[in-house]
């Protein structure tokens, strides 16, 4: 069922909305930015529909609100310990199709590699709903219609804002009910078809292409570029790395709590084990593991889809500009390369 | 040559006398360094028409337009009208027809009327650079009607962050662009970016508790640039909203004893640092017996003494809470010649009002 409603029943649908439901969307922080008097839109609970921003691409992606930056995991003393205190209020979240569609790579991660199920991420992610926003077709970061992330299928409503007010589609019963009274329409939402940028993501299943592709120049360039900063990571719709933090509360080593705090592949150390050896201690080392494991390697083994959104948020957020769909473009140029030099006789590139 | 110039009233005037007889330079303001594009233009006219047809930057951000006749002084002033109503007048709201806030009126085609109070210089600030806290240009705007027209003499100089590209430490007045950062450690991931960056490109203050997961700061020397902002991945930490100056006094180049100026006030609000300035006509005024004359603000400091300075210069401010003010300063100079202040007591200058 659709609706299209004016301002004041925007409002209205909210607080119908809240009444039941802890309400999250993108939501503009003045001010915040990297840079003096920039801004920084994030997910954050919001209560009028003029806090929603929903012209603009979020700087930080939807997933913190399921899964966020820290969050505490249990509470100890010396010999018992107490789980973290879940929210019972349940959450509507409004995000844009790539936000919704990396959920699922957030849930295959949390929920069910290795036959575990993360309780801190499912006692949330049980209690979300998903509002799809549309985008209007995202900015020019955007490539989710190349990875296939632009229709996503697990929402409950989708609205469509604008100045007049909102289109309203209704595809989970339990909400019919915030609408009654409201204004009908025959509303229905569309996705993007196409955006301005495309990416061809290399086929990398030959082995031999994989290996010379590893020590292919290429990734050089970000030995220099890339100062391993991990906003890129931050940023990430998808990416789910975290680290575990006891922290003791005072001088006393026994009572504290353990935190998860996000982690980032991008940042020196992140692969460091005993006695101090790093498997991947270049910029360009690291880069190449994230354009992989985005783009080959977490679809090798869990078969469904690519890791990455396209949602382009790390592009957006590098200091650096380097863009993924670039480097992406570089890869699959080096693999051609690759490919014809081992055709013509397995001479590896240099 | 044969020429009979008051060469003091041109440079009143803003047309500095050249080594070649009867030749002068005209110095046209740009409060901030900021104007128009169109303006390069009329640059260009002045210098085809009436000058040498060269250009130079003036090292106090005016635009320098060498090579100037005398007898096309009144002709380039005449042209000049537009550019002064439109800069300072419209842009910078600047009441013309008052000199050091006292009326007097202001004949459109006589060009400049004072150049003791010099143009304010800026770094191009937060309007473009990635470390700017503000924009040095608006405020070099808001500045310019309280310290133009005036002859008392006063060079300020604005930097858009602690890194002081503008050299607010050689001055009589430097601001410098500041924010208080605030730390959200619920959006730290403990990466130790800021604290490197702090490190290597500010104070050090910063460090990570390994038993916390938090950054801890030793706020008393954090100088508010913001690399610990830029540097976060997570948006962790963030400038406040409030822009706060820090104001760097008594700095100079010269002959005598240059020396790098010393903090004045820390976190200042744009307020208190606007209603300092204020203060400064009243100050010089004070020291120099209400005669104008050619002297950088150090030297007004180093007669009247700081104290009777801070005096003068803060009162009826209403400082911000954050505000910190220097109980003393400790100048350190350059002394050319040694033991240069000591001297018989006849040759000691002055300050105040000296009586009859
Ligand atoms: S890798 Fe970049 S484009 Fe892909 S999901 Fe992550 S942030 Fe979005
Ligand atoms: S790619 Fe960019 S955002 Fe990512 S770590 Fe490197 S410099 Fe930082
Ligand atoms: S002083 Fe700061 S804001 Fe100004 S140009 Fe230098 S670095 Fe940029
Ligand atoms: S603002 Fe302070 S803490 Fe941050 S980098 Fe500068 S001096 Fe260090
Ligand atoms: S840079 Fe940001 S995330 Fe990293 S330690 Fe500092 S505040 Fe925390």
């Amino acid at each position: 069922m659709g609706y299209s409603l004016n301002p004041d029943q925007t409002a209205e649908l909210l607080n119908r909305l809240a009444e039941d439901y802890r309400i999250y969307a993108p939501k503009r922080f003045p001010k915040q930015g990297r840079y003096s008097d920039t801004d920084i839109i994030r997910y954050d609970r919001i209560q009028t529909p003029d806090e929603i921003v929903w012209d603009q691409k979020s700087d930080y992606p939807a997933k913190e609100v399921i899964s966020p930056i820290q969050q505490a995991l249990f509470y100890f003393t010396e010999d018992e310990y107490r789980e973290s205190k879940k929210a019972k209020k349940p959450v509507l979240l409004l995000a844009r199709p790539c936000d919704i569609t990396a959920q699922l790579v957030q849930e295959k991660i949390y929920a069910e590699n290795g036959g575990f199920k993360d309780l801190y991420y499912d006692r949330v992610h049980n209690k979300v709903k998903f509002a799809v926003m549309d985008c209007g077709g995202g900015d020019d970061t955007c490539f989710c219609v190349s990875m296939g992330s632009n229709k996503p299928e697990n929402y409950s409503l989708a609205f469509k804002f604008d100045e007049n007010g909102l289109k309203a589609e209704v595809s989970d019963d339990c909400f019919a009910d915030y609408f009654d009274g409201m204004p009908e329409d025959d509303f229905t939402p569309e996705f993007v078809e196409e955006n301005e940028l495309k990416v061809t993501i290399p086929d990398l299943s030959d082995r031999d292409v994989r290996l010379a592709l590893k020590s292919h120049p290429m990734w050089k360039e970000f030995d220099k570029r890339c100062i391993s900063c991990g906003s890129c990571t931050v940023a990430c719709s998808t990416c789910t790395c975290f680290t575990t933090r006891d922290i003791c509360y005072g001088d006393n080593p026994e009572v504290g709590e353990r935190r998860r705090v996000t982690a980032s592949c991008q940042v020196a150390g992140f692969d460091q084990m005993a006695g101090q050896r790093e498997i991947r201690s270049t910029a360009g080392d690291r880069m190449r593991y994230k354009i992989l494991h985005k783009f080959h390697d977490h679809k090798a083994r869990f078969g469904d889809r690519h890791m990455c959104v396209g949602c382009g948020r790390c592009t957006h957020m590098c200091p650096e500009f380097i863009s993924i769909s670039a480097t992406v473009n570089k890869m699959a140029d080096a693999v051609d390369e690759i490919k014809a030099s081992l055709a013509d006789g397995g001479n590896h590139v240099e | 040559m044969n020429h009979d110039i008051d060469v003091k009233k041109m440079r009143i005037n803003c047309f500095r006398q050249s080594k070649v007889p009867g030749e002068f330079m005209l110095q046209m303001r740009a409060p901030g360094g900021m104007v128009d594009a169109k303006y390069l233009s009329s640059i260009e006219h002045i210098s085809k028409t009436w000058g040498d047809g060269n250009f130079h930057f003036g090292t106090r951000q005016t635009f320098d337009i060498p090579g100037i006749k005398y007898e096309n002084i009144d002709a380039v002033n005449e042209y000049i009208e537009n550019y002064i109503t439109e800069v300072d007048e419209e842009l910078c709201d600047v009441d013309m027809d008052k000199v050091a806030g006292e009326p007097q009126e202001w004949d459109v085609k006589s060009g400049y009327p004072t150049i003791g109070a010099r143009n304010i210089t800026a770094c191009v600030g937060n309007y473009h650079c990635i470390c700017g806290n503000m924009n040095t240009y608006e405020l070099a705007r808001k500045i310019e009607p309280i310290i133009f027209p005036s002859h008392y003499h006063i060079k300020i100089n604005i930097s858009g962050c602690p890194n002081d590209c503008n050299k607010a430490h050689m001055c009589d007045f430097g601001i410098i662009g500041t924010a208080k950062m605030e730390y959200h450690p619920e959006r730290c991931i403990a990466c130790g970016a800021c604290v490197r960056n702090c490190e290597h490109g500010a104070t050090r203050v910063l460090s990570l508790n390994e038993d916390t997961g938090r950054v801890e700061k030793d706020p008393c020397c954090c100088v508010g640039c913001g690399e610990c902002v830029r540097a976060c991945p997570a948006g962790a930490w963030t400038r406040s909203e409030k822009k706060l100056y820090k104001i760097i006094i008594g700095g100079r180049t010269g002959r005598q004893t240059p020396r790098a100026g010393k903090m004045f006030l820390n976190w200042a609000s744009e307020d208190v640092v606007l209603n300092v300035l204020r203060n400064w006509q009243k100050f010089s005024a004070w020291v120099m017996d209400y005669k104008p004359e050619y002297l950088h603000g150090g030297h007004l400091i180093d007669r009247a003494g700081y104290k009777k300075f801070k005096e003068i210069i803060l009162d009826g401010v209403e400082l911000n809470p954050e505000c910190l003010v220097a109980e003393d300063i400790f100048w350190h100079e350059t002394e050319y010649r040694s033991n240069f202040n000591v001297k018989p007591l006849s040759m000691h200058h002055t300050a105040g009002p000296q009586g009859e």
